[in-house]
């Protein structure tokens, strides 16, 4: 069991370790929705600049035309 | 029109959809519906929380009604925690972050809606109210009856629609860290679920055990951990405006956690009879959960790197920031208390309570606050007050701090008096003060709810989002991702454009192996030893003892007692032999207990008689001056000796505990001639190996009379008498005022409901060696327990109190000599069946009396105490009244000459 647990947990770390030293382009793949996420946020905040038409307390706020 | 499955699937949206710059909505009025939810279900969950820990200090606040009693109150305080606070919490961030992490509105608002009355009024409230009227179960975070947990589930598969959906129709390729919590959380949990609240009733005892422990854990690793892991990796970049550290490094860690997590769950019976494979695949499973952990939280503490200035100024980061840290240190530390050798020392304790609430306010609350607060900002139209929320984060943080530290310090002084040999009652006295300051370091953290509450309901509206303005701190990371530079469009062919999937394949790979490894293997191990072990003649529990276990669950009394004896020194010395899978055959759900305020209760079977339970039940300081177990009154019809028919189905129950093992006769009895003196009991419950079956009454608890119970003197130096009788006296009071009266008149509180009744120790000269035996073996067949737990200077003490009780009164005169010839002749003719021809309590029937016949020349009662006796009997005993046998002067006859018999005390012989 233990050694179950041990051997397995250890392979994935190797294992993902290795890609991520060898295979240069899977770093920047993996990387990239920290960006994204970044973006996204700026575009959101964005919006809510934009002029507020409803404010009402529990009302939705459709931010799509 | 669109069908509901191109709704699901996207098909209804353009193939542009995403990318045409159109941004998703978002359903504000859901946040705000579930923050509003959250900081109403947080303030009542607390309230619960503060009731719960007063009562610890007084056990009989609110005591009288069943609704608000410890056990009840203390189900609905971590229910109310787990789906109240955080379940509304992480619903709002979750309508607040999935349309902005998929690019993808939730699924549909009315389902949103649905889902927060399913939450709401189906969950929360509707469990509540079950569980004060008493229909909760005893299972740890689960303790909302099976029909709410039906709606938890469903809330789960609502879930999966809502928010799992929209992750599906964007490209999972470009899914950020948070997103993957959010998927993971739900479906791991919506799977886990189930096992903590229907397996238990499907499997018993211990192989139950396997399983309750898979969610125990699972609730805080698959429901709490994601969600707020989540918040925080969401709101650091968002706040700071720069991007986290590594998004490599952050799926490391989540899915080391989806796959080591759920490994975790057997750690909390260590020592158990569940298989010692699956305890140290647990334990080592923690050991690698810490590390993933350091790994997590190295990513999100160099995620602020070079943004010490915003996490000093904006509040909601800095609650993020200390729920990181907190996060760090209580994982570190459930990995330490994993290991064996802590693990044997600090469980069952506060210490672990300590470490529950840095997990669930430290940890959870303080990243679900943070937030909630960041989120708030964010919503047009809100308000917001810093000032106030800044106070709110020294008030929580301050009151935590004093709690964890203070609930640490009390766990390891319960756990020193648990390893020494002192009386159980004696841990809970130590740790009294502990419990009041833990009382009042809850205070702070309710003012500090309710002023974050207060924050976000004052101050001026946001008209204007106030990220704009950390917006506009550009940084070379910002310009980096904005030019587009730092993310370069990556194009994945083959298998690899599908690795999410096939890593969330090996997620749930890894939470079946958990099952596999922790509950299936291990549940068939023990399926084949009880098999092998169980007596064919092993009788189920009756219908009595059934419903008095449902009641005792409802009541939560498996949350302060065991019933687990684990295969520890400690343990076996003070319960009794560990408890093995076989006698749990029949425990539906089983009752192990993750937690000891009162001692273990799986030996209880001939340990204490029905009056002194019954009494106990009724009001526990009748006869435990200094318990802090709740009364249990409507159990009863208004006094302790008229119990209801569930006052005597509880007492049924507790009655039965370690009944099985008893009469199974698989443990070797210790003859009454080699019981040896405690020091000797220590050694050999120090060394289980030495003897393959321990006895199975607890050795400090087995009753009886035994003629190696250590012969002690008080001093025989007067000034000495004098300090150990003033010594006496305090421990008196505090051990046996309670039954014999302050004064030792046998009038005490419990001695109304108790029979027979408690000696009066006025009435009576004992002898040294009367007092040693009673205070080492008991009384069998009366409430009267043995004390050899106390150390041999405070049995010292007690007898020369008790004897000091006893006013000593004229010899009888050489002219009543033939009074005594009378009373020897009666006393032969009619008394010496039982207390033998000389009056040693020794005769025919006495082998069959409990309690034994009196030894008059180890006691001498007075003459009013015999006269009495003789009139009325003694009641609760085999002693008949001879007021209608017997003329005046033979009963006078027969008083002198049993007070004749008594020998007077030995000389010190300096034991």
């Amino acid at each position: 069991m233990i050694n179950l647990i041990v051997i397995l947990a250890s392979a994935i770390m190797f294992a993902l370790l290795l890609v991520w030293w060898r295979w240069p382009v899977f770093r920047v793949w993996i990387e990239a929705p920290k960006y994204s996420m970044l973006r996204q946020e700026r575009r959101f905040d964005d919006q809510e600049r934009e002029p507020v038409t409803n404010l009402s307390p529990m009302a939705s706020r459709r931010s799509s035309p | 029109m669109t069908t509901f499955a191109q709704h699901l699937t996207g098909q209804d949206e353009g193939p542009n959809a995403q990318s045409s710059g159109a941004l998703p909505s978002i359903e504000y009025g859901l946040v705000r519906a579930h923050v509003v939810a959250s900081l109403v279900t947080l303030v009542i969950s607390v309230l619960f929380g503060i009731l719960v820990a007063t009562k610890f200090t007084l056990p009989e606040f609110l005591g009288s009604h069943g609704s608000l009693t410890w056990g009840r109150l203390r189900y609905n305080h971590t229910e109310g925690i787990f789906f109240g606070w955080l379940g509304n919490a992480f619903l709002a961030f979750f309508y607040y972050a999935v349309p902005r992490l998929a690019n993808r509105p939730i699924l549909s608002r009315r389902l949103g809606w649905l889902l927060f009355v399913v939450w709401n009024f189906a969950v929360v409230l509707p469990g509540w109210m079950l569980v004060a009227a008493g229909f909760g179960q005893p299972l740890e975070w689960a303790e909302f009856p099976l029909g709410v947990a039906a709606f938890v589930v469903l809330a789960f598969i609502l879930m999966v629609f809502e928010f799992v959906l929209p992750f599906l129709r964007a490209r999972p390729s470009d899914l950020y860290v948070s997103g993957w919590y959010i998927i993971g959380g739900i479906i791991f949990t919506m799977l886990a679920y189930p096992v903590g609240n229907v397996v238990p009733y499907l499997v018993p005892g211990a192989r139950g055990a396997a399983f309750s422990g898979l969610w125990i854990h699972d609730a805080v690793g698959l429901f709490v951990t994601p969600f707020a892991v989540a918040i925080a990796y969401y709101v650091i970049p968002a706040t700071t405006r720069r991007p986290i550290y590594s998004h490599f490094l952050s799926m490391v860690g989540f899915w080391l956690l989806f796959f080591i997590y759920p490994l975790n769950g057997t750690h909390h019976y260590v020592y158990s009879a569940i298989p010692m494979s699956a305890q140290k695949g647990a334990i080592v499973a923690s050991a690698y959960l810490g590390m993933d952990v350091i790994l997590v939280v190295a990513n999100l503490l160099l995620s602020l790197r070079r943004s010490s200035g915003i996490a000093s100024k904006d509040v909601p980061l800095r609650f993020v920031w200390f729920g990181v840290i907190a996060y760090l240190v209580v994982s570190l530390q459930g990995s330490v208390q994993a290991l064996m050798p802590v693990n044997r020392f600090i469980h069952f304790t506060d210490w672990v309570i300590g470490h529950s609430h840095l997990a669930m306010i430290g940890f959870a609350s303080f990243i679900a606050l943070g937030g909630i607060a960041h989120m708030w900002q964010r919503i047009p139209g809100t308000r917001y007050n810093e000032r106030t929320m800044n106070w709110s984060f020294w008030l929580i943080a301050t009151g935590l701090t004093l709690m964890v530290a203070d609930l640490t310090i009390a766990g390891l002084v319960e756990a020193q008096v648990w390893q020494s040999s002192a009386p159980w009652i004696d841990s809970v006295r130590a740790v009294g003060s502990y419990w009041l300051v833990r009382t009042l370091s809850g205070l702070p953290i309710l003012a500090g709810f309710l002023l974050f509450w207060t924050s976000l309901i004052t101050g001026p509206t946001l008209s204007d989002s106030v990220v704009s303005e950390n917006g506009r701190t550009a940084s070379v990371d910002v310009a980096a991702f904005e030019d587009g530079s730092a993310s370069p469009e990556v194009r994945w062919t083959g298998w690899l454009s599908h690795a999410h999937v096939v890593a969330f394949g090996a997620g749930v790979g890894f939470f079946a192996l958990s099952f596999l490894v922790l509950a299936i293997i291990p549940g068939n191990q023990l399926e084949r030893e009880i098999k092998q072990a169980a007596p064919v003649t092993m009788a189920s529990l009756t219908a009595s003892e059934q419903r008095g276990r449902v009641i005792y669950g409802r009541e939560g009394c498996a949350y302060c007692h065991t019933e687990q004896v684990r295969s520890l020194a400690a343990d076996v010395r003070r319960f009794g032999a560990p408890t093995e899978a076989w006698e749990t055959k029949y425990d539906y759900p089983q009752l192990w207990g993750t937690r000891r305020i009162g001692p273990d209760l799986s030996r209880e079977f001939n340990l204490r008689p029905r009056d002194w339970q019954l009494t106990h039940l009724y009001n526990p300081r009748l006869v435990v001056r200094d318990s802090v177990m709740p009364p249990y009154p409507w159990l009863f019809d208004g006094s302790p000796d008229q119990p209801t028919q569930e006052g005597l189905d509880v007492l049924a129950y507790i009655q039965s505990l370690g009944r099985a093992r008893q009469l199974s006769g698989l443990d070797r009895q210790i003859p009454p001639s080699s019981v040896q003196p405690a020091t000797m009991d220590m050694a050999i419950a120090g060394a289980p190996s030495a003897r393959a079956t321990p006895p199975t009454v607890p050795i400090a608890m087995m009753g009886g009379y035994s003629l190696s119970a250590p012969l002690v003197h008080p001093a025989s130096d007067p000034n000495d008498l004098q300090e150990e009788v003033s010594r006496g006296g305090a421990l008196f009071a505090a051990n046996c005022a309670a039954c014999h009266g302050s004064a030792g008149r046998g009038d005490g509180k419990a001695s109304a409901s108790l029979l027979p009744k408690p000696a009066n120790l006025t009435a009576a000269r004992f002898s040294d060696e009367r007092l040693s035996s009673v205070l080492w073996n008991g009384v069998a067949g009366s409430a009267m327990p043995p004390w050899r737990q106390l150390p041999t200077e405070d049995l010292r003490a007690l007898i020369a109190y008790i004897q000091s009780l006893h006013a000593p009164a004229a010899a009888p005169g050489i002219d009543e000599t033939a009074s005594l010839d009378l009373g020897k002749a009666l006393f032969v003719a009619t008394c010496a069946s039982c207390h033998g021809d000389s009056g040693e309590g020794n005769g025919p029937a006495a082998g069959a009396l409990a309690p034994a016949p009196t030894n008059f020349h180890l006691k001498k009662p007075t003459e009013e105490r015999a006269w009495d006796v003789l009139e009325n009997g003694v009641p609760g005993t085999a002693m008949p009244p001879w007021q209608n046998q017997l003329s005046a002067d033979q009963r006078h006859a027969l008083v002198e000459f049993v007070r004749s018999l008594y020998d007077p005390p030995k000389e010190n012989d300096g034991q």
